[in-house]
């Protein structure tokens, strides 16, 4: 593929798209004359911790959106694992290792913490469509669902109801549902906002442990900069949609574009 | 200690012997089974209906709502045509018994058969619209399936009268206006064959909702788009929810075939679509047996409701007060319809069975801390 374009390549990820865990070339989204992600080429190499970050309406969760398949891309092309994935339907890819957390809190709510789990790892063992009648569930399902909850520290409430977890607990089980469909690639929609600050640092501590302990490939929209700076590999900056600059944190924070365009505002912060 | 009361509070002597865990966990099925073995002698006492004959009507209707509910209740579909599965299972069992003089059996295999077919094809193309177009589009083909048994194709369905004339198995034998089933020389009263029907139909429902094919169906109902973003195929889901739903309405159909003795083309009507939903919503679409006691009290009122006349307080024995309700009375179902309003204004999925769940959970609490007061 030659497919890059010689003046992006200062803002475009270093790497080739085809050989990164997720990559994508050209990926674009319009809703009518908005351009909510432009030509973005991404390129996330196995195992990294990538942060995105941008100003509201830089189009970070349209950009899942479109790598997920929530959206259908207008342009472009997505790969996972060098395999062109563009057009695979949104249920598929969790199948294919590929799977995200939401921003606001979207789970099965009436369903127990362990039913939550329970779907999904069954989803994952049996296929998108199971015709399944008999009996309960197998037992090995609910075995490790009980081993995610495990691991993310909501064992003693696995009987409780979705709906009535706390924030932070409900964030974390939206990451066990996540973890359940063991993906290579994890894309999570800011894990921590609306999170106080002992639940910040609980689900911070456990996105480390899954990059560390799991090895998985993690995309991570945030805007507390703090966590971004101290746990991401790299950093990738969004604004308007197009990809304002790729690097270390350092580098990011040293690039005078991304200071005017971007943390003009949140200079005090860094 | 709590466990041991609760044991006894919902298990009573019959079934004491069981573990709690064991209870709980088949309580559906129980509760099927006192049900369909309590509700004639139950409708049959002198101070409610003081007649039997009204509980298969009423249990058959159960299943009928039950079916439903596996769409409205667990998938969160709400079909505006799900009369035309009832009327399937009826009308082709009528059809292989009066017109090809077939077996009861085969018939209603068949009937089963046709129904999936159909409820498999019609979903393919209704389930993934939105709910506005799905509603419209099962009212469409409901009332196409009514037209077509009105059209009477080939002499098959009897037009606007319905097949009445040989639509009984010859194992059905009629005395003073009550059906009795003679298998093999051993006579019983029709009822328990309906009733053994039902609690068929109802547990095969009850497993569907618990295995992992139901749990996924709920999942759906619960957030659609997580579903899809987890990795479930949500559209097969609703399509094969949509088949199974289809299948148990067409199988309670098979068996109202017997018990009206025919199929008449009031049961393909929209107003039938519209009763099992009213049921099923008063009721209370989020419990198994919401539908259940939805179509009880349905169908019970109408006949408790249609029969009183006068109201004697606060005994006949002592007649204090008398009241005319006759007139009143035969609006029987605008006060169902004031209670209808009522539930879905409190609590639209919890209907009659989430408010009497509450009320009962309220009050055992209340008691045993009551008794811990002490």
């Amino acid at each position: 593929m030659s497919e890059t374009d010689t003046s992006t390549t200062e803002r475009a990820d270093t790497g080739d798209a085809q050989t990164a865990a997720l990559g994508s070339t050209g990926l674009t989204k319009r809703f009518g004359g908005i351009v909510a992600v432009d030509d973005v080429d991404l390129a996330v190499p196995e195992g990294e911790l990538r942060a995105i970050i941008g100003p509201n309406g830089a189009g970070k969760t349209t950009l899942f959106n479109v790598l997920t398949h929530a959206l259908a891309p207008t342009d472009g092309t997505v790969y996972l694992h060098g395999e062109e994935i563009t057009d695979l339907p949104q249920e598929q890819r969790p199948h294919r290792g590929l799977a995200r957390s939401f921003q606001s809190n979207q789970l099965f709510n009436e369903l127990s913490v362990l039913e939550n789990v329970r779907v999904v790892v069954q989803t994952i063992e049996s296929g998108p469509f199971s015709f399944d009648l008999l009996g309960e569930g197998r037992s090995q399902h609910r075995e490790q669902a009980l081993d995610i909850l495990d691991s993310v520290g909501l064992t003693d409430k696995r009987d409780v109801t979705a709906k009535n977890l706390s924030h932070g607990d409900q964030r974390r089980l939206g990451i066990a549902m996540a973890l359940a469909t063991d993906p290579s690639v994890l894309l999570l929609d800011e894990p921590t906002s609306g999170l106080g600050t002992n639940e910040t640092g609980l689900v911070t501590d456990l996105i480390e442990s899954v990059h560390q302990d799991l090895g998985l490939t993690l995309l991570l929209i945030e805007h507390d900069m703090d966590i971004v700076l101290s746990i991401s590999d790299r950093v990738t900056v969004l604004d308007q949609g197009r990809v304002l600059a790729t690097g270390t944190p350092d580098e990011v924070r040293g690039d005078s574009e991304v200071q005017e365009a971007y943390l003009g505002g949140m200079r005090e912060e860094l | 200690m709590s466990d041991e009361s609760a044991t006894n509070r919902t298990g009573g002597g019959l079934v004491s012997g069981l573990p709690l865990g064991t209870l709980n966990r088949y309580k559906v099925p129980i509760g099927a089974l006192l049900l369909v073995l309590l509700l004639r002698p139950l409708v049959s006492m002198e101070f409610l209906l003081g007649y039997g004959s009204v509980a298969n009507t009423i249990l058959i209707w159960m299943l009928f709502a039950a079916s439903f509910n596996l769409l409205l209740g667990y998938t969160g579909l709400l079909s505006f045509g799900h009369a035309m599965f009832l009327g399937i299972g009826a009308y082709v069992t009528a059809i292989g018994l009066s017109r090809f003089s077939s077996s009861f059996v085969l018939s209603a295999i068949v009937a089963l058969a046709l129904a999936g077919v159909v409820a498999y094809l019609i979903g393919r193309i209704t389930v993934q619209k939105g709910e506005i177009y799905f509603a419209m589009l099962t009212l469409a083909f409901g009332t196409t399936a009514h037209f077509i048994a009105n059209y009477n194709p080939a002499g098959l369905t009897g037009g606007t009268t319905g097949i009445a004339g040989g639509a009984v198995p010859a194992w059905i034998e009629t005395e003073r206006g009550l059906k009795y089933v003679n298998l093999g020389g051993f006579q019983f009263d029709w009822y328990w064959l309906v009733a053994a029907a039902v609690l068929v139909g109802l547990v095969v429902l009850w497993q569907i909702v618990r295995s992992p094919f139901g749990r996924t169906l709920i999942a759906i109902r619960e957030n659609k788009e997580l579903a899809r973003a987890m990795g479930i195929n949500t559209y097969r889901y609703k399509v094969w929810a949509f088949t199974l739903s289809g299948v148990v309405a067409a199988y309670a159909g098979t068996i109202l075939e017997i018990n009206e003795q025919g199929a008449t083309l009031s049961l393909l009507t929209v107003e039938t679509s519209g009763d099992v939903i009213l049921m099923t919503v008063l009721g209370g679409a989020n419990y198994f047996f919401g539908p259940v006691a939805g179509a009880f009290v349905w169908l019970f009122a109408e006949d408790y409701l249609t029969d009183f006349e006068m109201l004697v307080l606060p005994l006949k024995e002592i007649p204090i007060v008398s009241l005319e309700l006759a007139g009143v009375l035969a609006y029987w179902q605008f006060f169902l319809g004031l209670l209808f309003v009522i539930a879905v204004l409190i609590a639209p999925r919890e209907g009659i069975w989430g408010l009497l769940r509450d009320s009962l959970e309220t009050l055992y609490d209340r008691l045993r801390t009551g008794e811990e007061d002490v």
